[in-house]
């Protein structure tokens, strides 16, 4: 048995009630951090806190070889952890579909995550979000500036009226995550007067949402991460309110269209 | 004022009449005789003593250089010198004619328009002969000859009138046979043969510093019966003062070497492939000194007080101390520090150098030998070093760890100033590789990193540089991505080896425009649908990307070639690198966000793709081999072809050639280290030997796993080949 738990958002306590049940009782409990982390506690303090030990693999060790996972599970019951949902903008269904190979049952237990996070905290709803993107280093997507996958993706939902959530990209190896300011900076060519918001630590206990022409959120200051960025298409007269009022936006750009 | 300075104030007089300016190159097979010929040019300018000359080798100027009697880098110098009542500045560069030193002779051809080929008038023209003058032609750059050693067709041969006639008359035949060959496809120059009649030909001894042409027998009314007689009766010193050696050279090369205007309306289309009808080009057609500064580095020195020297051809506008210049391949400019030219071995600073003339430059920090500097962004010149391939290479390490840092700066700086060096830095071992083009080649880098840096180090033994190629066409492969989320569908067949040639000469590169280099390719024999395809050139490898309209692929592509790249500079057989590989990406399926198909997906994707199909292609090691020319005297003879067969070779001719025996044939470079001392213990010393990189060839199969078990041992690598895995 295979159980996948995503572990929320912040620290040890954004897991679901369920999957806290359910990695206790485990026989074995790994976890990858590569595609995201939790930004308030790390594997040791997790471990401790559950009472049980974890064992964090790297890209290679879940991509290339899967294999102890998979045995693990054919063994006894084995749970695989990542931060946020370990389906949701992780290629982790792959890791799924090879232990159906293999005849091993899984099982999926939800963790609340970015994307959910990203309409919760801003006001902007859920219905009116497009594709979702993200956005790399500049280093490390082998050209320059913004992929046209990216600006693409922000076009093709600005045409259609709907908002793009962009994720910004983790470099965990080396300790590298993309702040909100930069992502806007990078965008500032193309997009310059286009309204932002930057959604910083969400999940923490002081979250911090910043709404502003992307010219300006490129000059700002956010703190700590993780950030991410959702550029907004249409706004709805609700969705206006809410970015004034809890995300500071200035009354000029807000107004509905 | 000192007669230097003397000759410094004509020179920069004369910089500024481009129509009494050549720039000249002086080549030869080793042991022809350039450099003294070179020292007796110098010394009828008055730039060295008259008694020294030929002694003095003032171009060999470092210490390695004057010991082992040979030139290894090009050196240049700047002379005056009067022809028919004008005078004339000749920028004079001297090559090295040890074939180990071949990337030398190619970057010194392009900063010059005319080339003197000296021959040593008892061996004839050598290999290297005609090496040197391919080298020039290719570069557009014109030929005269120089027949040296005369002396001994009289003195040791004791050769009379008629004789010696036939033998200059065949040496001059057999350099007109080269000539006539390689010009015969180059349709923006007309015959360039040469002949005693036009003067086009020189005769003498640059060791007792006489000479003569036709012209000069005109005018001095010198003929062969008086140099006999005066050299029969040992009356040298005469026979210098009535008919100096560098009055028949200097006036040859003012007459019959193209000034720059001449030379650069030509040269310019043949040696850059920017846009013709720009201004720029107008610009160093026309040498014209107010353009845009326009300089082509040929080589890179380096001066204890000054530092790196850019030394090269200026093209077109005037190099000034305080110019901001761009540097081919490198972001923003440089600023010149200093401006100068060549006496001898030593640089002297000018205010400025216009075009047409070859300037030294400080200040360069990003240019190697082989960058093209200016002052406006321009396209790169072709470029200067495809000829030669390394073939050997060798571990270095600093006996020291604290000298560590040095050495790999010192290396660095190596690499460019000589790029016909590779260099490979590990940090982690220490253990760097420098690779080259031959024994020696190595040797003098290596000793000339512990003299002159003053850092010892241990070197390895010299090891030979693989290849690997395919031998057969591939079936579709996939190369997955570790996420699994990407896949990548190539096929492979390997070259033609017709089109490798070309790649390896530069013939396609991706630097052309895409027009041009489609029909380079398409002259070389690729098919139109496939060379209209060419998305990359690696090496003598092509890509050809025959998919239809995948989303995405485009940013993709930057990293398939990343992956690809790495895949061909390390082949699945022993990590040596791929040649002659024509790769096809048939059909790519993508992850919709860029960060799942990242560099950690897609560059191990396409390098198993790579991979996968070079092992269902047959790929197989190739191994370098040279050909070997040994002149040996007859009772030898037996002995030296015994050294070609035990290694490996084959003998393909034995003939008589004066009272010597020559035997020619090829074998492979890893089983000639040693060649040298093995020859000559085999020849009690009578044998001299020529060797020249003759390319690769597929070793024998039963040599094969051998060989590659032995090369993955060294690099550490696990031991057993990668299996030819069914991945369909």
């Amino acid at each position: 048995m295979l159980s996948f738990v995503g572990l929320g958002l912040w620290d040890e306590r954004s897991v679901t009630v369920e999957g806290r049940e359910i990695l206790r009782n485990a026989d074995r409990v790994f976890a990858e951090f590569y595609t995201s982390r939790l930004m308030g506690t790390d594997a040791a303090s997790l471990a401790a806190h559950h009472g049980v030990e974890i064992e964090v693999r790297d890209r290679a060790g879940v991509e290339q070889n899967p294999d102890p996972v998979l045995a693990a599970a054919e063994d006894g019951h084995a749970v695989f952890l990542t931060a946020g949902d370990t389906m949701i903008s992780t290629t982790h269904v792959d890791l799924r579909l090879r232990a159906h190979e293999r005849d091993i049952d899984t099982r999926v237990v939800h963790g609340t995550t970015a994307s959910a996070a990203a309409a919760s905290l801003t006001g902007l709803q859920n219905y009116r979000f497009g594709k979702a993107t993200t956005l790399p280093f500049p280093y490390a997507h082998g050209g320059e500036g913004v992929p046209a996958s990216v600006s693409d993706a922000i076009d093709t939902n600005r045409d259609r009226g709907l908002h793009t959530l962009v994720y910004l990209d983790i470099k965990q190896t080396r300790a590298e995550y993309m702040r909100a300011d930069m992502a806007a900076g990078l965008l500032v060519d193309g997009y310059e007067d286009a309204l932002g918001v930057a959604v910083c630590r969400a999940g923490s206990p002081d979250p911090r949402v910043e709404a502003d022409r992307l010219s300006a959120l490129a000059e700002g200051s956010f703190g700590d991460p993780l950030h991410l960025l959702v550029i907004p298409g249409d706004l709805h007269h609700v969705e206006a309110d809410a970015l004034r009022t809890l995300a500071g936006a200035p009354d000029d750009i807000t107004e509905p269209r | 004022m000192g007669r230097r300075k003397k000759i410094v104030q004509e020179c920069e007089t004369l910089m500024d009449a481009p129509d009494q300016i050549r720039n000249i190159a002086i080549a030869a097979h080793v042991d022809h005789g350039k450099t003294t010929l070179t020292d007796n040019l110098l010394a009828g300018a008055g730039m060295i003593s008259d008694e020294t000359a030929g002694e003095q080798l003032a171009m060999d100027t470092e210490e390695d250089e004057q010991e082992r009697g040979i030139t290894i880098d090009a050196a240049n110098v700047s002379m005056t010198h009067e022809y028919e009542d004008e005078n004339h500045l000749i920028n004079l560069i001297d090559t090295p004619g040890h074939v180990d030193f071949g990337g030398d002779v190619t970057r010194a051809m392009r900063a010059v328009d005319g080339a003197l080929v000296v021959v040593d008038a008892v061996e004839g023209a050598m290999p290297q002969t005609e090496t040197v003058l391919r080298q020039a032609l290719r570069e557009g750059v014109k030929p005269a000859l120089f027949i040296n050693k005369v002396d001994r067709l009289i003195s040791e041969l004791q050769e009379g009138p008629e004789e010696m006639q036939q033998r200059l008359q065949s040496v001059i035949a057999d350099v007109n046979d080269l000539i006539r060959g390689m010009t015969e496809d180059m349709d923006d120059v007309g015959d360039w043969t040469v002949s005693i009649q036009d003067g086009t030909v020189g005769m003498g001894s640059a060791l007792y510093k006489w000479g003569i042409s036709f012209p000069s027998m005109q005018r001095t009314g010198m003929d062969f019966g008086d140099i006999i007689e005066l050299e029969r009766a040992d009356k040298r010193q005469e026979l210098h003062e009535r008919t100096p050696l560098s009055d028949v050279v200097l006036d040859m090369v003012c007459e019959h070497f193209p000034d720059p205007l001449g030379a650069q309306p030509r040269r310019i289309p043949r040696v850059w492939r920017g846009d013709a009808e720009s201004d720029l080009a107008t610009d160093m057609r026309d040498v014209d000194p107010d353009g845009e500064v326009v300089l082509m580095v040929t080589d890179i020195g380096v001066d204890p007080h000054a530092g790196e020297i850019a030394a090269g051809r200026v093209f077109s506008g005037t190099i000034e101390k305080g110019q901001e210049l761009y540097v081919s391949g490198t972001v923003g400019t440089n600023r010149v520090q200093s401006v100068g030219i060549y006496m001898g071995g030593e640089r002297e600073e000018v205010d400025r150098v216009p075009a047409g003339n070859i300037a030294a430059v400080t200040g360069l920090k990003d240019a190697i030998a082989g960058s093209t500097v200016s002052s406006v962004e321009m396209t790169p010149f072709e470029s200067i070093e495809h000829i030669s391939e390394p073939v050997i290479t060798k571990s270095v390490e600093a006996k020291n760890m604290d000298d560590l840092p040095k050495l790999i700066e010192t290396l660095r700086q190596v690499s460019k100033e000589d790029p016909t060096i590779r260099i490979e830095i590990n940090e982690d071992t220490g253990e760097h590789l420098i690779s080259g083009q031959g024994e020696l080649h190595l040797e003098v880098i290596t000793q000339r990193i512990e003299r002159n840096q003053g850092i010892p180090v241990i070197t390895g033994e010299p090891i030979v540089v693989y290849r690997e190629a395919p031998t057969s066409e591939s079936r579709e492969v996939e190369g997955i991505s570790p996420n699994r989320h990407n896949r990548f569908y190539m096929s492979l067949e390997p070259l033609d080896d017709e089109i490798v040639e070309q790649l390896q000469l530069g013939e396609a590169t991706m630097d052309m425009p895409e027009l041009e280099r489609r029909e380079a390719l398409m002259d070389a024999g690729l098919d139109k649908d496939t060379a209209q395809n060419v998305e990359h050139i690696h090496g003598t490898n092509i890509l050809v990307d025959d998919t239809k309209g995948i989303q995405h692929l485009n940013e993709t592509m930057e990293l398939v070639i990343e992956g690809l790249e790495e895949a061909l500079n390390d082949g699945p057989l022993a990590a040596e690198p791929v040649r002659g590989a024509l790769l096809r990406l048939h059909d790519a399926r993508l992850h919709e966000d860029a960060i799942h198909r990242g560099p950690a997906q897609v560059i191990p994707a396409t390098r198993d793709a790579v991979h996968t199909a070079l092992m269902d292609a047959g790929v197989r090691l190739l191994e370098p081999i040279q050909d070997v020319r040994i002149d040996v005297p007859n009772e030898h003879m037996g002995a030296a072809s015994g050294e070609i067969q035990g290694r490996r070779g084959r003998v393909d001719d034995m003939y008589q050639e004066g009272d010597l025996m020559v035997v020619e044939g090829i074998a492979p470079v890893d089983e000639m280290i040693g060649f040298s001392s093995d020859i000559r213990s085999a020849t009690e010393g009578r044998a001299s030997w020529n060797t020249e990189n003759a390319g690769f060839r597929v070793m024998a199969d039963n040599l094969q796993p051998e060989t590659i078990t032995r090369i993955r041992e060294r690099k550490g690598m696990k031991t057993e080949l990668p299996e030819q895995i069914d991945y369909f």
